[in-house]
């Protein structure tokens, strides 16, 4: 429960940050988050990714679908990608790397801390 | 030990950000670009966006309304002229700003800061023609004319509150991708597009192929082959019109050294190929159409691009209503109609860009007239991406620029220096002409509007609601001797500059002709009464066409005028394909399928096929032993080639030179036909015969990027035909307008209203347009309506 919890809190977290600063402050957020959470650096990159990657997934979904798949096709072929479902998955996945990176680091530095 | 960990994760982390938010080789950067909240997909505008507001714009007068129908077409309505080019301006960047900072980029020669080398030549290019020091010249005519420094200030300022809104989020996708930012607008950008025009339409010239060819060929032959101008010319302003008299007499030609000849070794093999553009243009008086009203008809041909060159637009205020399409920036209506006329353009093609061979005495002085003169320098600091700035130190004569030498090589790599006298460098003001254009509510203010517009060149067709019809060929030209700049003139004599201009009331022009119609398709401007010496590039196929359908007209409708605009007959094919077939004795499928054609070029047809590829090798084996070294490739054009072929059996050029036999038209016509075949053939097992799939018409994005774009549409026709389909040239804006008493306008592009690609309006017109149907244009009587149901959205602006 707690681990969904953190979950929550940094897909939330991340969600407001983007409104004022820059993508990578998704994962100053994710970082922070398993800061205070204290996860092995294991879990915390899990947690990291899980949060990140289902946010944006979710709104690059949610854009898409209000977009009637106008861009997201033209964008896959300038990827030179097979369909847009596996370029919005290519988005979700940057963005769960980052998040997944920033929790195990966040995960880490708690330990040097104690 | 764990010091040690957590350093690392967070050194990696950084670095996998960093990674991220820098562009990697010809990637974005990945991670800012990916980003779903504020990168690439903020592009990914809802189709069911509501783009209504209430805008408070600090830069306004009065309040003003900005109302846009159901394609997006914005209906303008302000209280002055300030307001409504600071509107324009506005609603120009808030959907087109990429591309218009990318256009005047081009035109500037400054590509290469945003892209970085590869578009170092195309920028030095551009330099050495001086585009620079044309639209200086022009921001200072128009800064000096009270109305267009209205015009261009309140343009500027409106996009620019436009741009001062926008965050990285905002931003139009094409910034995001090649990395780069907006900067803000300021007036010369607004020249530097009109001269971007200016250069596209009379840019193109033959000086230095036909310097060449006139040294290589005897006289008779170059006049057959090249000549002035071509028998049974049917010419824009009609045969047997009665011109004003001259008030200037043409000069004798100077008697001393005037000509430049070439060495061939002046030039090597390397050749450039040539893409023509052109336009269709008519008029009908009201004895010719149905309704009893004029109808007039326009259709610009040029490059096919998105987002499209054009921006459907009325605007309203107090003086004016006016309504057509608009270049994304730069102020007012540049192709359309108002309450009481209309007008369109063709390029009028007369030659006003002329090559003078410079004698350098030293890397400062030149001669002219047996003295040293020095050369006024012009440095131009183009800035590179990644790489330091470039400096190309350009030279000025009396002349102009020296556009090529031994540092910027010209055609098939001419090392001669040559200097470029041009009528886009001088400082004309269009911006006056389109704004009193807009403005013109009958035929002597349409006429005192169109003598301020100098460069390009245009043949402007007109009707109004009074029933009259009228065209000229308009622009500002010089009083020039017999072949003056036909050829490179020697540029170390004065005898040689460009003399007096041509008073613009005398331009060729025709009012209310007896046969009931006007029509412009870039051929010879006049018959050879027109008092004046003048050369140019003219082009007669579509012409021929035009007036063969228009002659034949007398109870016009619009649906007869979409249909011309449509046409896909070929006089080319018509006039040559018997000549071809009475030489092939074989009956395969081919020559029964062109045996049974109807010489149109349909989308579809098989027959248009292969006698497209039939007539490329025909033409090229006639012509490429004997022309294949001149630079720039000019051979006799295709229709002075359809006349030899049917008067002139025994032509010497018929002989393929490179064998040791002589070949007659039989033999060069069997010959390529036998190419055809195997051709054919190959086709036949890849993309098949239908002729849209092999002539591939493709609106391109701006940047090329295919997925942006748009190709093999299924349209027919092609350059020499009414319905000009080309690759990537062809009808940019085909308009009919009937003049009745409640204007009656129809008209379509292949593009849409956004320059967004990952908008519903980015492409939205193209369907219609390829299957060559129209919009009824939508003309608020008032500048706006309240209740009108076509009314999508409504901006209220505040200041």
């Amino acid at each position: 429960m707690r681990f969904f919890i953190s979950i929550f809190l940094i897909a939330l977290g991340s969600m407001v940050a983007e409104l004022y600063f820059a993508w990578w402050s998704v994962a100053v957020v994710a970082f922070l988050v398993m800061l205070l959470f204290n996860y092995p650096p294991g879990r915390a990159f899990l947690g990291g990714f899980a949060a990140i990657f289902l946010f944006w997934l979710l709104t690059a979904f949610r854009k898409d679908a209000a977009n009637e798949h106008i861009l997201a096709p033209k964008m896959a072929a300038l990827f030179h990608l097979p369909n847009y479902a596996l370029f919005i998955l290519v988005i979700a996945l940057v963005g769960g790397l980052v998040g997944g990176v920033a929790g195990w680091s966040g995960s880490l530095v708690r330990r040097m801390l104690q | 030990m764990r010091a040690f960990g957590a350093i690392i994760s967070l050194i990696f982390l950084a670095a996998l950000i960093f990674v991220l938010d820098h562009p990697l080789g010809i990637l974005p950067p990945i991670g800012r670009f990916l980003d779903p909240v504020n990168g690439c997909l903020t592009a990914a505008d809802s189709v069911n966006k509501d783009f209504s507001t209430t805008l408070k714009i600090p830069g306004l007068q009065n309040a003003a309304q900005v109302q846009y129908d159901e394609r997006m077409v914005p209906h303008v309505s302000a209280t002055n002229d300030h307001d409504l080019y600071y509107i324009q301006g506005y609603v120009h960047a808030s959907f087109r700003l990429w591309q218009m900072d990318m256009q005047t980029r081009a035109a500037a020669g400054r590509v290469s800061e945003v892209v970085g080398n590869k578009a170092l030549k195309f920028d030095r290019t551009q330099r050495r023609k001086g585009m620079g020091y044309a639209a200086e010249n022009s921001l200072a005519a128009m800064e000096e004319e009270p109305r267009t420094r209205i015009m261009l200030d309140a343009y500027t300022a409106g996009v620019n509150a436009y741009i001062s809104t926008l965050h990285y989020r905002d931003l139009p996708l094409e910034y995001k991708l090649i990395g780069f930012s907006p900067e803000p607008w300021t007036p010369i950008k607004c020249a530097l597009l009109l001269k971007y025009m200016a250069d596209d339409l009379t840019g193109y010239t033959e000086d230095i192929p036909l310097t060449y060819l006139r040294d290589m060929l005897p006289e008779a032959e170059f006049n057959l082959l090249f000549p002035e101008r071509i028998q049974g010319t049917t010419p824009v302003i009609p045969s047997g019109t009665a011109f004003d008299p001259p008030s200037l007499v043409t000069p004798p030609v100077p008697s001393d050294s005037i000509w430049v000849h070439f060495k061939k070794s002046d030039f090597d093999d390397k050749r450039t190929e040539n893409d023509g553009i052109g336009s269709n243009s008519w008029a009908l008086s009201g004895s010719r159409t149905r309704s009893g009203a004029p109808i007039l008809c326009n259709d610009p041909h040029l490059g096919l691009n998105l987002p499209s060159l054009w921006y459907e637009m009325q605007l309203h205020a107090p003086g004016i209503n006016v309504c057509g399409v608009s270049l994304p920036g730069a102020p007012g209506i540049v192709i359309g109609f108002n309450d009481s006329i209309s007008w369109g353009f063709t390029n009028n093609y007369r030659d006003v860009k002329d090559f003078y061979a410079i004698h350098p005495l030293s890397e400062d002085t030149y001669l002219m007239d047996g003295k040293p003169l020095r050369y006024s320098e012009r440095i131009e600091r183009i800035g590179v991406k990644g790489k330091p700035t470039v400096i190309d130190k350009v030279k000025y004569t009396v002349h102009g620029p020296v556009i090529y030498d031994a540092h910027f090589e010209g055609p098939s790599r001419l090392k001669m220096p040559l200097a470029l006298t041009w009528m886009a460098h001088k400082g004309t003001n269009e911006l006056l002409a389109l704004y009193l254009l807009n403005r013109a509510v009958n035929y002597v203010g349409y006429v005192d509007a169109i003598i301020n517009f100098q460069c390009p060149g245009q043949n402007m067709i007109y009707a109004d609601k009074q029933g009259n019809i009228s065209l000229w060929g308009q622009g500002q030209f010089v009083n020039k001797w017999k072949e003056q700049g036909r050829y490179i003139m020697n540029g170390a004599t004065s005898s040689t500059l460009w003399g007096q201009l041509i008073p613009m009331r005398e331009n060729p022009h025709a009012l209310n002709p007896e046969q009931g119609y006007l029509s412009s398709a870039n051929q010879c401007v006049t018959d050879s009464a027109f008092p004046y010496y003048y050369n140019g590039t003219f082009y007669e196929l579509r012409a021929w066409r035009i007036n063969q359908v228009l002659a034949g007209l007398h109870a016009a409708s619009v649906e007869d005028m979409f249909a011309l605009q449509n046409d896909t007959y070929s006089i080319l094919a018509a006039n040559t394909l018997p000549v071809m077939l009475r030489y092939i004795t074989t009956n395969d499928n081919y020559t029964l399928e062109l045996r049974n054609w109807n010489y149109r070029l349909d989308a579809e047809s098989h027959a248009a096929t292969i006698y497209q590829i039939w007539w490329s090798y025909l033409y090229s084996d006639i012509w490429h032993d004997d022309f294949g070294k001149v630079p720039e490739n000019l051979w006799p054009l295709p229709e002075r080639t359809m006349q030899l072929l049917n008067t002139d059996t025994t032509l010497r050029f018929y002989d393929d030179k490179n064998t040791a036999t002589t070949e007659h038209l039989g033999d060069v016509i069997q010959h390529s036909y036998q190419q055809t075949v195997d051709s054919l053939k190959k086709l036949e097992r890849t993309i098949g015969l239908q002729w849209y799939k092999v002539k591939n018409t493709t609106v391109s994005h701006l940047a090329k990027l295919p997925a942006f774009s748009y190709g093999e549409l299924k349209i027919g026709g092609w350059g020499n035909t009414v319905n000009a389909a080309k690759s990537d040239h062809g009808p940019s804006w085909r308009m009919v307008v009937q003049m009745t008493k409640d204007i009656e306008a129809y008209g379509v592009y292949p593009g849409g209203q956004s320059g967004n690609p990952g908008s519903k309006y980015y492409a939205s017109f193209l369907k219609n347009w390829v299957e060559g149907k129209y919009y009824r244009l939508l003309f608020l009587a008032n500048g706006n309506e309240e209740n009108n149901k076509q009314i999508k959205y409504t901006w209220s602006l505040q200041p």
